[in-house]
């Protein structure tokens, strides 16, 4: 919303204030001052009034002109490249010295092109006048050569540019903030003058108006005027409305929209030759009905929007944009003019299915003055009747399907200084309201009940009453203090703890956190892994097809940010994200997991010296299942299972699933090759994806404390070569199985194929370790335990042993 | 070999144990006398040519130099391993230690932790709900009015008539409401949705933290504005201060927006915050009785505050992040500084 300061000043005394005090007071109390726009600057004696005598084409340039000016007393050759640039007219001269007001340049003497040039002729913007550069400005034709600029031109003006919260639309007018300026000043308002005098037949012999609709349309002013003489507006008219940033048009166009700036009531002009029967009626449009909108488009209606219509035809979208048929254009001589009031849910709907929006909708979909329709309707009819010379028709049609006034609000002053923390005296309180238009019905000691004003449509109950104390009294006085904290009971933050800890525990281990969009493409999903197409969620208005799918699975983007990384040449990057994932369930629900994802690329794992030598497939599938193992053990999440599995996105064969206490929680993996060559990553990339809350379970869990060992262990080496597909789990399995309850660990130290088995067998060495509670135990019991298991890995795994 | 000669071995052995520069010069002499073919075993083993009657004085004298030359070469060991010159080439302590490498957290989680950290010492405990939400939880019970632009699906992800992507983390607090009787005391992150296109400045995915306070005794503006203030001070520095500005919200009422006095320039004006001297962090207010009636609060009988901030935002300001882009890219150049 735009303030012209001097349009303000009508109706309320605020010119001899300060632009940046009045609005930090706009701000402070709740209206946000987002700009403060200065139009025009005072030009000195060097910028007067000139007047083009020649204008011939620059023989050197396809585009300058070479003009002599007249400045009143001399002739001056000047240089133009303007493309309106004529013989005759009267324009805007800077003179050799003058400051060009936008960029800050003087004039010199100077040659362009050959041609020697005294002085500029002035667009608009290079006098800070408006944007307008299209070529120079053209003055009336009476001006006279020599007049300096600054006595015709309109003086310099402040504009402020205002953020209107939604629940003000009183504010959406100059008229509405100026009793804003006033309650914050403490000084009077102002209202303009809406007398008129009529003449001729009555309004009622040259319209008729019906409401079919009055659940949508609760009050409808017509007037007509009559031999309206229609031409360009006022210049002060026009300049406010371009201040305002509406394009003047004519007469009776611009004073409906300077009416509706002025006090907030959008307002509509008829041509009422073009409606049928003089009859305007308001009714639902009719499903699948077309009218061609004032901007020139064809519009298709629906059965909820509400159209003004002649005897035929709608002739303009209620509260949103007249038609074209009816269009105000050169000719028109009689004027219907509308002040009607619409429910703004309905002016919401429409605008928004119609995708159209107007300054009319923008005001009817937050709430006009429930009382002013008639008011405007006279305002725009004076203004007519003065500045077009119109007849006005006596009387007005007047449908008035209004609700009930809205009931007056009580307030507890007790209540407003608990909420608002501060001391304030009832009548403190009372003046703050009052100021603001609010009147006292009743009051007692302890509270206050107040008349909500026509334009306060928001205000419905006491703690509406209370925000206007607060704003209006301010709040720089609340103190800054501790707040006084009591405990509330009942709280639990063991879920967050255990999310951190797992956060935590993997920034520990070298993987640094990711964080990527909850939405992706249906291609980079379906790339991933095309099976799982059908359980997505697929948006309905994405804000573009790169975001249009919710994200099943972390993996995706993962795999895509570790080889973005990798492509950006870093040797071994690794990510983690904790985040939510989304799909559809068989029977059409949408359900949202937390999971987490973990992977790497190249030699995650390995010391600084230890990078060159390059990573086989085994090598970082163990790591990346390193990870997960190592993270479930510091979260007490239990023992995890690993099985084979497959993914589409995985390398065949090299693939795992996890599973806790029996239920599948996720997969590990190396990504296939044909993925990875996107970021030319010739390495291994291993990615996982677990459900996060089977992990974060045992978090508080602790086992009971088991006591420190009292005696030594004894270690014996057992290395073993056995088949290659041989498990290390089955070779664990056989070696427990045979060996006496002393056995307490069993650690795998190293592991090679040797060259002369081709790939056939493996060596896999052990270290054993025997120990017992109660005693320490003998090199011979340890010997015999030995013996039984290398004959049990032998007989039963057909491993060749060495002991050691 | 006679007495003569292994006193005058002993004594240059001696002497040139004490001469000798670095410790492995001195262990080129301990070879040389003591080692598998050193002098010293070859004078044992020529002990039983020595006549028989010499045999005992030649034992001794072979022995006390044994004992000698390790005390020597002991002494002067010890006195080579002190002397600078000694370790020097030993070790090179400027070659790069055996790292351990650590991951780096997401800005935004950063911030997450922190402010729920301050928050927690103020006696708000986290909490949590769906990123697909309900009109209800979203928009009606925050007294969200059906035609409120907010609803547009210019604006907010729908699915259907009823389920949305959350567009803020305040259906949280209507889900807390709607299982707790007051008081209550949470703060909710949380990652929410709009359909903006992405810029510089604006992100479809987002994340936010909300706090609520509701208790059955008073709690007023002045002790919003505490709990603000403690936490901008804790947040952004000690001399931090806040200011209210009114505004307006659906959900509160009053409703402010929040300014931190800006911790760059201490309120003096620079190009974070744009020479105002302050920063809009946060918008907050008193709970509007008609969202206590949508969770079946009686208004007249609770009091409470909420407020709202953005954690994007938020982590911008703090680490001088100029485009919010940076934050989805998970670029690890920009990530590890955070490490």
């Amino acid at each position: 919303m735009k303030v012209p300061i001097s349009w303000l000043n009508e109706y309320v005394d605020v010119a001899d204030i300060p632009v940046r005090e009045l609005a930090d007071k706009l701000t402070f109390s709740g209206v946000e001052v987002e700009g403060i726009e200065e139009i025009g600057v005072v030009l000195d004696d060097h910028f007067v009034v000139g007047e083009v005598l020649t204008c011939e084409a620059h023989p050197n340039s396809d585009h300058l002109h070479v003009c002599t000016v007249s400045d009143g007393t001399e002739t001056l050759p000047i240089v133009c490249g303007a493309p309106n640039c004529r013989a005759g007219i009267k324009v805007a001269l800077a003179r050799i010295g003058a400051v060009v007001p936008e960029g800050g340049f003087t004039i010199k003497q100077a040659k362009r092109r050959g041609a020697v040039s005294r002085g500029m002729l002035c667009s608009a913007r290079e006098l800070k006048l408006s944007d307008d550069h299209d070529g120079i400005m053209i003055l009336d034709a009476d001006a006279v050569p020599g007049t300096p600029l600054r006595t015709i031109l309109p003086p310099p003006e402040t504009v402020l540019d205002l953020e209107i919260t939604w629940n003000r639309p009183d504010c959406l007018s100059i008229i509405g903030l100026a009793r804003e300026f006033a309650a914050l000043l403490g000084r009077p308002l102002r209202m303009p003058g809406v007398a008129f005098e009529t003449a001729g037949e009555p309004v009622e012999q040259l319209a008729a108006v019906r409401v079919e609709a009055p659940d949508l349309c609760w009050r409808y002013t017509a007037r007509v005027l009559t031999q309206v003489e229609d031409g360009p507006s006022p210049a002060w008219m026009q300049r406010r409305l371009e201040q305002c940033g509406v394009r003047p048009l004519g007469l009776i166009v611009d004073v409906t929209n300077y009416v509706m700036l002025e006090c907030g009531q959008p307002l509509h002009a008829f041509d009422h030759r073009h409606l049928a029967d003089r009859t305007i009626i308001v009714r639902r449009a009719r499903e699948g009905e077309h009218i061609r909108t004032l901007d020139g488009m064809d519009r298709t209606l629906d059965s909820e929007m509400l159209v003004i219509a002649d005897a035929h035809e709608p002739a303009a979208i209620a509260g949103v944009m007249g038609g074209a048929e009816s269009e105000i254009v050169e000719g028109t001589r009689t004027v219907l003019v509308e002040s009607a009031l619409f429910a703004a849910p309905s002016i919401k709907r429409t605008a928004t299915t119609l995708g159209l929006r107007s300054e009319s909708s923008h005001r009817f979909e937050r709430g006009v003055d429930l009382d002013l329709a008639d008011w405007a309707s006279r305002r725009a009819v004076a203004l007519l009747a003065q500045y077009g010379n119109a007849r006005v028709a006596p009387g007005v049609i007047d449908a008035d399907h209004r609700p009930a006034p809205q009931a007056p609000v009580r307030m507890r002053f007790q209540r407003a200084r608990e909420v608002i923390g501060l001391p304030l005296a009832p009548e403190t309180m009372i003046g703050h309201l009052t100021s603001l238009g609010l009147q006292t019905a009743d009051s007692d000691s302890e509270s206050a009940t107040f008349a909500i004003p026509s334009w306060r449509v928001d205000l419905e109950c006491e703690a509406d009453l209370i925000e206007e104390v607060a704003r209006l009294h301010g709040l720089d006085e609340l103190p800054d203090i501790m707040p006084l904290v009591l405990a509330v009971p009942g709280t639990d933050d063991t879920r967050v703890r255990a999310v951190s800890l797992c956060r935590q525990t993997l920034l520990g281990f070298g993987l640094s956190e990711a964080m990527h969009y909850s939405f992706l493409s249906a291609d980079e999903l379906n790339t991933f892994d095309a099976t799982a197409n059908d359980r997505r969620l697929v948006l309905p208005n994405p804000v573009s097809a790169d975001y249009a799918v919710m994200r099943d699975s972390l993996l995706p983007q993962l795999v895509q940010s570790l080889g973005r990384n990798f492509a950006r040449q870093m040797e071994a990057p690794a990510l983690f994200e904790i985040g939510r994932v989304f799909s559809q369930t068989p029977e059409g629900g949408l359900t949202e997991e937390e999971h987490l994802s973990i992977g790497f690329g190249g030699p995650f794992g390995r010391g600084a010296l230890d990078r060159r030598r390059s990573v086989t497939n085994e090598e970082a599938l163990l790591w990346l299942k390193g990870i997960a193992e190592s993270l479930l053990c510091r979260l007490h999440a239990g023992e995890p299972a690993f099985e084979p599995a497959e993914h589409p996105a995985f390398e065949p064969g090299w693939g795992i699933s996890v599973a806790l206490a029996g239920e599948k929680i996720g997969l590990l993996g190396l990504i296939r090759g044909t993925l990875r060559h996107a970021w030319r990553m010739n390495v291994p990339m291993a990615v996982g994806e677990l459900k996060l809350e089977p992990l974060l379970a045992g978090f508080d869990k602790r086992e009971p404390l088991k006591p420190v060992p009292a005696y030594p262990g004894v270690r014996r080496d057992l290395a073993l070569l056995v088949p290659a597909s041989l498990t290390h789990e089955r070779i664990v399995e056989a070696i427990r199985e045979a060996a006496p309850e002393s056995l307490t660990d069993i650690r795998l130290f190293d592991i090679f194929m040797p060259k002369e088995t081709r790939g056939e067998r493996r060596s896999l060495a052990y270290t054993l370790e025997f120990r017992s509670a109660e005693r320490t135990l003998t090199d011979d019991e340890v010997n015999a335990a030995c013996q039984k298991i290398i004959k049990a890995v032998s007989e039963t795994l057909g491993a060749e042993v060495r002991a050691g | 070999m006679n007495l003569e000669e292994l006193a005058a071995l002993h004594a240059k052995s001696l002497a040139e144990i004490e001469q000798a520069e670095t410790p492995a010069a001195l262990e080129q002499i301990r070879i040389r006398y003591l080692g598998r073919n050193g002098l010293l075993p070859a004078v044992m083993k020529q002990l039983k040519d020595v006549p028989a009657d010499e045999r005992p004085a030649f034992g001794r004298q072979a022995n006390a130099w044994r004992q000698a030359l390790d005390a020597a070469l002991s002494t002067r060991g010890e006195a080579l391993a002190d002397s600078p010159a000694g370790t020097a080439p030993a070790f090179d302590s400027s070659l790069p230690g055996r790292w351990f490498a650590t991951g780096a957290q997401h800005p935004v989680s950063r911030v997450i932790d922190e402010v729920t950290r301050i928050f927690g010492r103020l006696g708000f405990t986290v909490a949590d709900g769906p990123d697909i939400e309900t009109r209800f939880n979203n928009f009606t019970a925050l007294n969200t009015a059906a035609h409120h632009p907010s609803m547009d699906a210019a604006d907010t992800f729908w699915f259907d008539d009823d389920l949305l992507l959350r567009t803020q983390t305040s259906p949280v607090q209507i889900r807390v409401m709607l299982n707790h009787q007051p008081p209550v005391r949470i703060i909710t992150p949380g990652r929410c949705y709009r359909r903006d296109t992405t810029d510089a400045t604006h992100s479809a995915n987002i994340h936010q933290i909300e706090g609520l306070y509701v208790d059955t005794r008073p709690v007023s503006l002045a002790d919003l504005k505490a709990t603000l203030a403690t936490f901008a001070r804790e947040m952004m520095g000690p001399g931090v201060g806040v200011r209210f500005r009114p505004h307006f919200f659906p959900f509160t009422e009053p409703s402010v927006e929040v300014d931190f006095s800006c911790h760059l320039c201490d309120g003096k004006g620079c190009r974070v915050c744009k020479q105002s001297g302050w920063i809009e962090i946060a918008g907050a207010g008193m709970v509007d009785p008609r969202v206590y009636r949508h969770v079946g609060y009686d208004p007249e009988k609770v009091y409470g505050f909420a407020f709202g901030m953005g954690v994007e935002r938020i982590a911008m300001i703090r680490y001088g992040i100029a485009d919010i882009r940076h934050l989805y890219e998970n670029d690890l150049r920009f990530l590890t500084q955070f490490a």
